[in-house]
């Protein structure tokens, strides 16, 4: 999922990120329910992906793509599921930049984020917003 | 305990879900989700932050509340939820996080119903962490699970 990292001060409204292909496998999946001791049967029964997990990586391979300062912020998430995945599924990842807004020494950032399936029917949509400082 | 949305009502006692943050689940998150960020695994670099520590990440905690939600509403959230949260403080190890809710608004559209939570994770000195909308559609006329 790596790809070349842009500075978040040189980010522009409708900046598109190079969309980024991920799948989640069995192990994955238990990893990421393990590590937010996540409930399995309810993924188990019809072998689907935890959401979240999707969400999780989409904002990952988002971040990837983004050099930013330690001290930013994440201030909101929106997130909403469309439809569910299986395990193995190919997806891939498309992140554009919705708005940043510069007042005085902060940087605000609002990021969207949209996860389809092989078919390119969108799973996942979701939003990200950030506050930054910006450098003097 | 799964609701039954036949019978939810804004008077609703959701379930309650409780969980301890600690640096080792914080590591597991990191390895999982791929996020390295040194502020939640690194404790020197974090300790000469403004934080102070090691934080919990941001999209940790969103998962207990969506847990909390798949507890209380199973497929119908994990089909067709949505939420929209704001982050309003960090979560340090150590820490303990309530996720409570409640019903806020139901409303019925042909054969559908379209629920409406208000959920808050809060620590244990009850600062809220997160606070957040959600939303699902359902069935109105089956049980759920």
């Amino acid at each position: 999922m790596s790809q070349q990292k842009i500075d978040y001060e040189k980010l522009t409204t409708g900046y598109e990120f190079e969309p980024s292909g991920f799948s989640i496998d069995n192990v994955a999946a238990t990893k990421y329910l393990d590590a937010v001791d996540g409930s399995k049967g309810i993924y188990g029964k019809n072998n689907t992906v935890p959401p979240m997990a999707i969400a999780a990586l989409a904002m990952t391979a988002m971040a990837e793509g983004l050099s930013m300062p330690p001290g930013a912020i994440h201030v909101s998430q929106d997130i909403q599921f469309l439809n569910p995945v299986i395990i193995n599924e190919n997806l891939t990842s498309y992140a554009r930049v919705n708005r940043v807004v510069k007042r005085g020494k902060i940087h605000m950032l609002n990021i969207g984020v949209n996860v389809v399936n092989e078919r390119n029917i969108s799973v996942l949509a979701g939003e990200t917003s950030f506050i930054l400082p910006v450098s003097q | 305990m799964i609701q039954e949305l036949r019978t939810l009502n804004t008077e609703s006692n959701l379930t309650e879900l409780k969980r301890l943050v600690t640096q080792e689940k914080i590591n597991a998150y990191a390895e999982a989700s791929g996020d390295y960020n040194p502020i939640h695994i690194d404790p020197e670099f974090a300790a000469k932050t403004d934080l102070g520590g090691t934080v919990a990440h941001g999209m940790l905690i969103l998962a207990y509340l969506s847990e909390f939600m798949t507890e209380n509403f199973g497929e119908n959230w994990i089909n067709n939820g949505s939420l929209s949260a704001r982050f309003k403080g960090a979560a340090y190890p150590g820490d303990t996080i309530l996720v409570s809710g409640k019903v806020n608004n139901i409303e019925y559209k042909d054969d559908f119903v379209l629920v409406e939570c208000d959920v808050i994770c809060s620590n244990q000195k009850e600062e809220p962490v997160i606070t957040c909308i959600t939303k699902f559609k359902g069935k109105s006329n089956e049980d759920i699970g």
